[in-house]
């Protein structure tokens, strides 16, 4: 069997968190989540990293999305992040000035979301 | 001391409250980034050394750590400040002047009070952070570009500023790339004994270990349920008149009935009124005489304005332990306001 796509999801509203992470363990992939950025950003400096996609909140507590993705993209220039958002046009556009592949806004479909994850991981 | 020297040798975190261990973490994993960060806390928690342990702990340890208080300074001599001017820039403006925006180039500028900024210097810091460090001096054509890692200080509530229109939502956001949030002492007394025991040891090699009382066991506990209003710094004051003065149950004594005094929603104080007459209070033998050439009545109204203020302001702070946003509370003036009128009056903090 082929090896599953890692994911790393991060979210700081549980709810959120739960039901992506649910959705994506459903459809096979290997998801790891953190509900704020420094839990995040020590899952992606680990060294068993190795994940396929990042998809991140933007506002979070202590390390924000936003650093979450310049951070990501500055030390793995290729793994995909997708921003999910629900604060309006700031932090939005902060996303996209540091990379983000896909800000997508919330709210969002489940399925919409995983069209948007295959189609990065396939590039 | 200059900004640059004291930063060398800032102080470790000390603590051992989730608070602290969480804070003490996240400066590890962040460091590195030089993303904008801002730190919240009230007065004394402990900002300030936080920002030093990001710089220590950066790449850009041993290049310049600059700070200033958007607080301290009214709004064009802070545009000034920051972004530095041309010669003859304006009356006055005799030489160029480079900005601390370019003197902390390739190291750490750290804005202290953010929130105090007016609403036009926010703007121009957006546009700032905006380009990446471009700017131009006051009365320059040419723009300058400064490679600064920007650190943000404040005790404010910045999400309700930005409700009540004082504080820009754009700049928020683009500041709050890193937050990182200090919780008042009396949320975390258990890095109170942690905190008496590192500043005894440290005030008592300055004192050349004479012999001194320190707090006993249960001085420290009943230290431990008091509630800090000035925070660390505050404990440190009380620590070292501790060593100094010896007695410290008295002292414990002493900052727990201030605390009552603050507290109670506490009318004029007699002492003032009682042993001095208006006469003498406003001076009209000396300064304010009408014998004076000076003399005129708005001047004796002013210079008496300013002494009745000097003495009001001067007992409160006196009595927060220099905390200024509570003693601002107290006098019901903006923070602002407050921070003027104290260099203004030329009132001077206790010796420390
Ligand atoms: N956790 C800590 N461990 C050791 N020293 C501390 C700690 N927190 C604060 N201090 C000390 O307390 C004093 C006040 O701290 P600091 O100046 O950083 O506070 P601040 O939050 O910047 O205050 P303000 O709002 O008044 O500017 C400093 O001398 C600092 O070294
Ligand atoms: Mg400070």
């Amino acid at each position: 069997m082929k090896k599953p796509f890692r994911l790393l999801i991060i979210d700081d509203a549980e709810e959120i968190l739960t039901a992506l992470t649910n959705f994506f363990t459903q459809k096979k992939y290997d998801v790891v989540s953190a509900a704020n950025g420094l839990d995040g950003l020590k899952h992606i400096e680990s060294k068993d990293a190795d994940f396929d996609l990042i998809i991140t909140d933007l506002v979070l507590p202590n390390i924000s999305g936003v650093a979450i993705i310049s951070i990501v993209k500055k030390k793995f220039p290729d793994t995909p992040v997708i921003a999910i958002t629900g604060w309006g046009e700031h932090p939005e556009s902060l996303a996209k000035e540091a990379h983000a592949d896909h800000v997508l806004e919330k709210p969002f479909k489940l399925p919409e979301l995983e069209q948007l994850v295959k189609k990065l991981l396939n590039r | 001391m200059s900004d640059n020297s004291k930063s060398k040798t800032g102080p470790p975190i000390v603590g051992v409250s989730k608070n602290i261990v969480r804070v003490r973490e996240l400066i590890e994993h962040v460091a590195q980034t030089g993303l904008n960060t801002v730190v919240f806390g009230e007065s004394g928690v402990g900002k300030e050394v936080v920002a030093q342990n990001l710089y220590q702990k950066s790449p850009r340890v041993g290049k310049p750590f600059i700070k200033i208080n958007c607080a301290a300074l009214p709004e064009g001599l802070l545009e000034s400040e920051l972004f530095g001017y041309e010669r003859g820039a304006f009356t006055g403006a005799e030489q160029r002047k480079k900005g601390k925006f370019q003197l902390a180039h390739s190291g750490v500028l750290l804005l202290d009070e953010i929130g105090d900024m007016s609403l036009s210097l926010q703007a121009k810091l957006l546009h700032v952070l905006q380009s990446g460090g471009e700017f131009s001096p006051l009365g320059s054509e040419k723009e300058v570009k400064a490679d600064t890692w920007v650190i943000a200080a404040t005790n404010h509530d910045l999400k309700k500023e930005i409700k009540e229109g004082k504080f820009r939502e754009d700049l928020y956001y683009r500041l709050n790339i890193i937050k990182i949030h200090l919780s008042p002492l009396r949320e975390r007394p258990e890095d109170i004994p942690p905190l008496i025991d590192f500043y005894i040891k440290e005030y008592t090699a300055m004192l050349n270990n004479r012999h001194i009382e320190t707090p006993g066991a249960k001085v420290i506990d009943r230290m431990c349920t008091y509630s800090w209003p000035g925070n660390v710094r505050e404990l440190q004051n009380v620590l070292k008149r501790m060593l100094v003065l010896g007695d410290c149950n008295q002292i414990v004594d002493e900052i727990f009935n201030s605390e009552r005094m603050v507290s109670r929603d506490s009318g004029p104080d007699d002492e003032l009124n009682h042993n001095a007459s208006l006469a003498k209070i406003i001076d009209l033998g000396g300064r304010n005489s009408p014998d004076n050439q000076s003399f005129s009545l708005k001047t004796a109204k002013k210079n008496a304005v300013e002494m009745v203020e000097r003495e009001i302001i001067s007992h409160v702070l006196a009595k927060t332990d220099w905390n200024r946003s509570k003693a601002s509370k107290i006098l019901k003036i903006s923070y602002k306001t407050l921070l003027y009128k104290i260099s203004d009056l030329k009132i001077v903090p206790p010796e420390k």
